[in-house]
């Protein structure tokens, strides 16, 4: 697991700043388009108070503004099922707790794991989830690989798995199998579809290498 | 008119099945449209936890007054009975208005536990101060006896060769990535329930029941579903619980599982302790086998698969018992009780051949009387490289370096179906299109592709220009997905239904084919024309255009002789074991599995693959942790259960076992996780001597070996 998916230093809020950051919203102030540059900025006042409340986001998915209201400890993940309208529910919840990467979504292009990772901490990131691979009705090299080589049976790790893939191949469409093993290893399948998934992400990488998609 | 029961076509004259095919719900799967019950949202809908008791065995005093003071929470109600036999018993539920404000209101709510004596392990169940769980009978009891004890012993007596070994199984959990639960939507009048199951029809029953409804007021869907793997038949305590509230609060319930309650409360594959005491002649021939096994399904009686299983022992007996503990009860997974008699057995089969100096292949082959398994052991032989492997009768040399080891392991089913229980139908429009219906969930087995691929067949068209319509109970009755039974239970129904619905077609085109209906066939690319004359044909557009508003719609069902039942399955595994630190890696895997006539050659393998997969994990990782001393669970998350990842993963070889030539369609899912850790443990003991008797093999337990035996 990365240090972005534990929601560390590389997603730009500290955790320490992310508490001072709460004291300013709890005091007030809207909580829109900069709760990093506020965390921060309330880090270095030595203001110490928690978040707490509502708290209105705008969060930038697959493209789109979406307004959403969310707790200070609504994951990005319950923020996409639950709070976002329509609701994203491409992105599954299966542990909960970081461990099998069912929720993985691409933030800033980097694989995270959204149920360990607050919406606050989402704003102003573009994010992207499962029902952003596609373009219209053409699927994206991976999505089509995957159909290709049935690397899916029951489907529901299956967006997390294209998200940590694309993830690695959009950075590296030439990604060894090791290469390509290691940037799922978070991800959990039960149904055991490991091998389909490993040759899938392989050929999309190839087509992606010669141009064919992006 | 037998011209229309044909049954299958001959494999060299199919253009569509026998071959592989991607499954047609692959892009709603890749794009995140599938909607899974999780998924389902609705205005007004409520979302329910439940509360699940954290000790052993207790009686809750539950106070909701400060659960229902939370924002959001509109409703908490008690689950019968409030005394609890297993650990996470549910004993409350919560509604509200969020996720959040659901848990927070568990957590709110005031609970005095009263406890209760308890044994959480087979031991303390067993000891002489237990108290005694249920009413019924002790603790521990004979399920079943087979076989003669006394002529058991005499053979064993009598034998060149015996070994006394015990082995134990962990409990082990299914892991669904979808956990239990449903959405439930009454209006007071009728109900559509959103389930994640294994078995629409069974759902519609129990839902009815729970809301005193007549079954046709209630309509399942099954649209998609994360994985069931035997535990996903019934309603359960999650289901009845949402009912009660939907009943209650008159807005949609949506109650599905924690993580954590999912490993607590949502079934497990029971363990095992099996003691087994096998002997031989010096000649390789396996007389006697004496077994006595101890099933742990918590408060349920387990699974077992009695020995000696597949291979063909002159005399032996079994003693089959179960002893009683406070977890939550064992439910089918993954052919119930055949990977713990695997274990148990492969492994003795290999500690026999190994101790008197055979070939463990060869010992096999003696004493397996059907030639089946002749042929497949000698293919995975071959495929893992088995004849070239330079340790053949006894373990590899140990000197700390990097070790080769092969093992085998063998599975049997049933595979066959109840194709009566089951009504397909086909529709063909005026505009060429065509869909086939029945009420069947799919669980990621392809069953939705297979419906698209046979109808296809019968009218040689492409698979996607059929629309499968599945997953309700308002469509016909179908079979629940367990066993293995439903490829042999839909197939041959939906095979009818395209037959008469070709058969209906064609009368209608007579008239304006000038011949009979009989005289009528399908030729390339859906085109109708006269058997007698290839030049009186028309395409399927202009033959369907004939239809008008008045589309053909035939149902079909039963046609048992197009289904068979009974498949075998072999596998083996090529590790490589660290002598200095006990670490292995799994290289190599194959299977080799008959299935009849293999519909879809793409799902059929992706299923072979995921039952080694499963079997990997079960055998290098999984185990069930419990503190008998706290009476608590320590593993009930993905964090600490360990289940394979990516980097588990070794080359995989799915072999389907084209020397089955029965034109019979056999379910195939459940013997390909059988025998996989068995033959893992075998490869370690080829590679390094070590004989690992207890699962899961870790590292810890091949380098205690490694030291025992240095």
């Amino acid at each position: 697991m990365s240090q972005s998916q534990n929601g560390g230093e590389a997603s730009g809020v500290t955790r320490r700043g992310f508490l001072k950051g709460a004291g300013v919203a709890a005091g007030g102030l809207a909580a829109t388009g900069t709760m990093a540059g506020e965390a921060l900025a309330a880090q270095a006042e030595g203001d110490v108070t928690r978040l707490s409340g509502k708290i209105k986001l705008e969060l930038r998915v697959n493209g789109d503004k979406q307004k959403v209201e969310v707790e200070p400890r609504t994951t990005l993940l319950s923020a996409l099922r639950h709070r976002v309208e329509p609701a994203l529910t491409g992105t599954k919840i299966v542990c909960d707790h970081g461990n099998c990467g069912a929720c993985t979504v691409l933030m800033d292009g980097e694989p995270v794991c959204s149920c360990i990772t607050l919406a606050v901490q989402a704003e102003g990131r573009e994010i992207r989830t499962v029902e952003g691979l596609a373009d219209g009705d053409r699927l994206s090299p991976l999505q089509e690989a995957f159909v290709e080589h049935d690397a899916m049976m029951c489907g529901f790790c299956t967006p997390g798995f294209l998200m940590s893939l694309t993830g690695c191949l959009e950075k590296n469409p030439q990604a060894s199998e090791t290469e390509i093993r290691s940037a799922c290893a978070g991800n959990t399948c039960r149904c055991g579809t490991y091998p389909n998934v490993f040759a899938a992400a392989k050929s999309a990488g190839e087509r992606m290498s010669k141009g064919g998609g992006k | 008119m037998s011209t229309f029961k044909p049954g299958w076509k001959p494999r060299s004259e199919m253009g569509v099945l026998n071959k592989p095919h991607p499954r047609v719900d692959g892009p709603a799967k890749v794009t995140g449209k599938a909607r899974y019950a999780h998924d389902i949202r609705m205005p007004g809908m409520l979302y329910a936890r439940l509360l699940c008791c954290p000790h052993p065995s207790a009686v809750a005093k539950l106070d909701f007054a400060p659960a229902m003071a939370v924002e959001g929470v509109i409703d908490a109600i008690a689950l019968e009975p409030s005394e609890t036999r297993f650990l996470g018993q549910p004993v409350a539920a919560v509604a509200a208005e969020s996720p959040e404000a659901a848990e927070d209101g568990l957590r709110a709510i005031k609970v005095e536990w009263e406890h209760l004596d308890w044994a959480l392990t087979p031991e303390q169940a067993e000891a002489e101060d237990a108290p005694q769980l249920s009413t019924r009978g002790p603790n521990a009891r004979t399920a079943r006896e087979s076989g003669d004890l006394e002529a058991t012993r005499a053979a064993l007596e009598s034998a060149d060769f015996v070994v006394e070994s015990t082995y134990r199984i962990p409990v082990q959990h299914h892991v669904c990535l979808e956990t239990h639960g449903h959405v439930i939507d009454f209006d007071g009048e009728n109900a559509t329930v959103y389930a994640s199951s294994q078995a629409v029809f069974a759902v519609r029953a129990e839902v009815a029941d729970a809301l005193g409804l007549p079954v046709d007021k209630v309509h399942v869907r099954v649209d998609y579903m994360g994985g069931g793997f035997g535990s996903k038949f019934g309603i359960g305590v999650e289901g009845a619980a949402a009912c009660e509230l939907a009943k209650r609060n008159k807005r949609p319930i949506h109650l599905m599982l924690t993580r954590r309650d999912e490993f607590l409360m949502a079934g497990n594959r029971s363990g095992a302790k099996k003691t087994l005491k096998g002997g031989a002649t010096k000649d390789g021939k396996f007389i006697a086998l004496e077994t006595v096994t101890h099933r742990h399904g918590g408060f349920g009686a387990g699974s077992n698969s009695p020995q000696p299983y597949i291979y063909n022992v002159e005399t032996f007996h079994t003693l089959d018992r179960f002893v009683l503990t406070n977890t939550d009860a064992g439910r089918a997974m993954r052919a119930p009780g055949h990977p713990q008699a695997s274990f148990a057995i492969e492994s003795m089969v290999d500690e026999l051949a190994y101790g008197m100096g055979f070939d463990p292949v060869e010992f096999r082959i003696r004493n397996l009387e059907d030639p089946v398994y002749h042929r497949q052991l000698k293919r995975v032989a071959q495929e893992i490289g088995w004849y070239e492997h330079p340790n053949r009768t006894s373990s590899a040399p140990v000197n700390g370096g990097l070790n080769v080891g092969i093992g085998f392991g063998l599975s049997v089913w049933g595979g066959g179906g109840n194709p009566s229980r089951v009504r397909a139908t086909t529709r063909i429009e005026a505009d060429g299109s065509v869909s086939i219906t029945n009420g069947v969930q799919d669980l990621g087995t392809g069953s939705r592709t297979l419906l698209t691929l046979i109808v296809a067949e019968e009218f040689n068209l492409q698979p996607k220009q059929v629309t499968a319509r599945i997953g309700h109970s308002d469509m016909g009755a179908s079979v629940g997905s367990g066993g293995s039974v439903t490829t042999a239970s839909i197939s041959p129904a939906i095979k009818d239904s395209a037959e008469n619905a070709k058969r209906a077609f064609f009368e209608r085109l007579a008239p304006i084919m000038e011949r009979e209906a009989d005289q009528l066939m399908m030729g390339p690319g859906g085109e109708v024309r006269a058997v007698d004359d290839a030049t009186r044909k028309l395409s399927w557009r202009e033959a369907c255009s004939i239809l008008g508003a008045d589309a053909i719609e035939e149902t079909g069902s039963g046609r048992p002789e197009l289904a068979g039942n009974g498949v075998h399955g072999v596998q083996g595994a090529r590790v490589e074991v660290d002598t200095q630190t006990g670490r292995y890696r799994v290289k190599k895997m194959v299977c080799v599995q008959d299935c009849g006539l293999p519909l879809n050659h793409k799902t059929i393998k992706s299923q072979m693959n995921g039952g080694m997969v499963g079997t990997l994990s079960f055998g290098m990782l999984e185990e069930r942790l419990l503190d008998p001393w706290l009476g608590t669970a320590m593993n009930a998350d993905l964090e600490n259960y360990k289940v394979a990842h990516s980097m588990e993963i070794p080359e995989m070889v799915s072999i389907i076992d084209e020397d089955d030539t029965r034109q019979q369609v056999i379910g195939m899912a459940e013997p390909t996780g059988i025998p996989g850790h068995s033959a893992i443990a075998n490869a370690i003991y080829n590679a390094c001597g070590v004989r690992l008797h207890t699962m899961p093999f870790t590292p810890d337990k091949v380098l205690m070996g490694l030291l025992e035996n240095a």
